[in-house]
């Protein structure tokens, strides 16, 4: 897409997207509401250090250039501008991934999180890794998840109680649900955890984070081409700092300040993906991935597929973007 | 990702409707009628961007060779005449083809007459009442869609033509004449028959013709972008046509009614193309446009979950929590109750949002 003209007039480009033009061949187009987004500003030039002043602290930003409208429904409001009441906010809570609590967080390794098709690829993946923390079985409720955090990273405050409750809960910025999309071509589904899962620490500082995971149920999306989503629950995030505490929080929570929920998240590959090494290469395998690849030097061949797990706050519209590897022993 | 921060329309104040009407200037100039890719060595009828037909009944004219996939189809140009007209006999060339083309055209542009079913006969004038003026025998000229669009602005159709003789259609005392609707507008001048929409009257802008209140020699119907010209206009041409046979003035060629009847349709065709000179019009296109009022409260908006807009979970555009949020406006989505993007609308710059003030973006979507 091209620039538009900015030298004169602020003008205002208008399209109908793919989705747009679909509905209103089928007769019912009909706008009830809008949303703003800002995704071409990058909020790193805001310079409130401007020798010049307040006036040019945002002299750059205003001069970006913005592109032509997309007519694809997914990219062109990636990242919406928010409403939050309160006027006072300093701080917005963000998403991370854990691998420091006790109970079975995956790993990322090699920038992916590998998910096995089946055991027998997941006992292969254990000799290539040397260890059971870099994948996470299909579908599994008890093995190892993605575990996710959202709260504040920064240690300008401290992750108390009282903290939480002012900088989160009170300003409303808990998510206590997330939303996860997934490639439905792919993966058939996601588990995620359940309302009687915890994560928090004792008084002394120890990790009582416990996840129990089920099946949650897909919906199709129409936003973004070929995914689904799914509601995961956020577990109250109270992993507190405690002076006395004989274990650092710091080797449970990876949010340098005050919590807010977390959730954990595992694929279930899509059944035609999971045969094991004695079937043949399904043909999602040579069409969106990579088939018979010695990834490990192992002896080993395996086919896989890349894609990404997305992660939302449904409060705060924070997200994770997961790289998650399906991974399939071939040989 | 979806958005998740929507601020709903109020049907009854953020939402209104437009028509606009635009135009363009349609320039054709002679030479693509005459044959712009003919050159000498080519005959007329021969040009590359004359397509005739099998069937013979009509001239398509292009801007460009017809063969090539850059050729822009201009025009289609055709003749006839009714079956009362003296012309009409059944040993003459293509005569029930000419009678079923006048007719064709006359029962889709003028309708039928009384109860017995038979079709209108052209006049020109904007009265069918009184049977004056009748033009028995015409040419028909039908303007592309593509460049027509949705119909020919009223009053500014003209059509310079050669009535001189075939060696010298344009003569320079005798030989021009410029014929326009320059009596139509968009309030008068124009009259309603049958289900084509409206017509005007083609008058020439010879002295011997006053403008107003003068006789016409055509009709042009604006919404179906087809001109009616009668073929009297050359009735004094001493060759019409070209041909070997002389004529009453000792000239070689064909008068017209010689060549009305004699020749074929396409024949004709390429007689009157012979002797077209500028076309000249303005298109008109409709376009209907809702305007949605994207009304920002000052209380919203104010934050964005760009991934930017923090570092280290302090908003950057703050140094302390009591600083007026910002953010920044490039994109409007609009979208329906299921969360559906519709449309986009891209601002040219950023436009800066906070709590201090309010902003109203106003979207017009074109139909």
């Amino acid at each position: 897409m091209a620039f538009l003209d900015n030298s004169g007039d602020i003008i205002l480009d208008a399209v109908l997207t793919d989705l747009g033009r679909k509905r209103m061949a089928q007769g019912n187009f009909k706008i009830t509401k809008f949303a703003l987004g800002d995704d071409e500003i990058d909020y790193t030039l805001y310079n409130k250090d401007h020798p010049s002043g307040s006036a040019y602290y945002d002299i750059e930003i205003l001069q970006s250039p913005c592109f032509e409208a997309f007519t694809t429904d997914n990219a062109n409001i990636n990242y919406g501008l928010l409403s939050f009441t309160r006027t006072d906010l300093l701080y917005l809570p963000s998403l991370e991934a854990n691998e420091l609590v006790a109970d079975s967080p995956l790993f990322k390794t090699s920038s992916v999180y590998y998910i096995a098709a089946n055991n027998e690829t997941g006992t292969a993946l254990t000799t290539a890794f040397g260890d059971t923390k870099y994948w996470a079985l299909s579908n599994s409720t008890s093995g190892r998840k993605i575990v996710i955090e959202s709260g504040l990273d920064t240690s300008e405050i401290t992750a108390d109680s009282t903290n939480r409750s002012s900088y989160m809960l009170s300003t409303n910025l808990l998510d206590s649900k997330y939303s996860i999309y997934f490639d439905n071509r792919f993966i058939s589904s996601v588990v995620t955890p359940t309302a009687a899962s915890t994560f928090t620490n004792s008084s002394a500082g120890e990790d009582q984070v416990s996840f129990t995971m089920s099946s949650a149920t897909a919906t199709s999306t129409t936003f973004l081409e070929d995914y689904s989503a799914a509601t995961a629950v956020g577990i109250d995030n109270t992993v507190y700092f405690y002076s006395n505490a004989l274990v650092d929080r710091s080797t449970i929570s990876v949010m340098a300040g005050p919590g807010g929920s977390a959730t954990a998240v595992n694929a279930t590959i899509d059944s035609g993906l999971t045969a094991t090494k004695a079937a043949s290469t399904n043909v999602k395998y040579t069409n969106y991935g990579t088939v018979g690849a010695n990834l490990f030097g192992d002896g080993n061949t395996y086919d896989y597929i890349d894609t990404t797990l997305y992660i939302q706050g449904q409060s705060t519209s924070a997200m994770l973007q997961l790289p998650v590897r399906l991974i399939r022993r071939a040989s | 990702m979806p958005v998740q921060n929507f601020e709903t329309f109020n049907t009854t104040t953020d939402k209104t409707t437009t028509t606009t009407l635009l135009h363009e200037v349609v320039p054709l100039t002679g030479t693509i009628a005459s044959g712009t890719y003919g050159g000498d060595a080519v005959s007329l009828g021969s040009e590359p961007n004359i397509k005739n037909y099998s069937h013979g009944m009509f001239q398509t004219v292009y801007d460009y060779p017809y063969l090539s996939s850059s050729a822009n189809h201009i025009f289609d140009i055709t003749m006839g005449y009714d079956e009362s007209s003296v012309m009409s006999a059944s040993a003459y060339t293509q005569n029930s083809k000419k009678i079923n083309m006048y007719n064709q055209f006359s029962q889709v542009l003028l309708g039928y007459t009384g109860s017995n079913n038979t079709t209108e006969i052209f006049e020109s004038d904007l009265s069918f009442a009184d049977n004056n003026r009748q033009m028995k025998e015409v040419f028909f000229l039908n303007f592309s869609r593509l460049i027509t669009k949705d119909q020919i602005k009223k009053g500014t159709f003209s059509i310079t033509l050669g009535t001189g003789s075939w060696a010298n259609p344009f003569h320079a005392t005798s030989g021009s004449v410029i014929l326009s609707d320059v009596s139509a507008s968009s309030t008068a001048g124009t009259n309603n028959k049958g289900n084509s929409g409206q017509y005007g009257v083609l008058y020439s802008s010879n002295g011997a013709d006053p403008v107003l209140g003068a006789v016409g020699h055509g009709l042009v119907f604006y919404q179906a972008g087809i001109v009616v010209l009668t073929a009297s206009l050359f009735t004094a041409s001493y060759s019409f046509n070209s041909g070997s046979t002389a004529t009453v003035s000792g000239a070689a060629g064909l008068i017209l009614s010689q060549s009305m009847i004699s020749s074929s349709i396409s024949g004709n065709c390429d007689a009157l193309r012979h002797r077209i000179g500028n076309i000249s019009y303005n298109n008109t296109t409709e376009i209907n446009s809702t305007i949605y009022f994207c009304r920002v409260p000052s209380s919203k908006f104010n934050y964005s979950s760009n991934p930017t807009y923090t570092s280290g979970s302090k908003v950057r555009v703050k140094t302390i929590a009591s600083d007026t949020p910002v953010s920044y406006i490039t994109t409007i989505g609009l979208y329906n109750s299921s969360n559906e993007l519709l449309a986009v609308a891209k601002l040219s710059e950023p436009i800066k949002k906070d709590p201090t003030n309010e902003v109203t973006l106003r979207v017009r979507l074109d139909y």
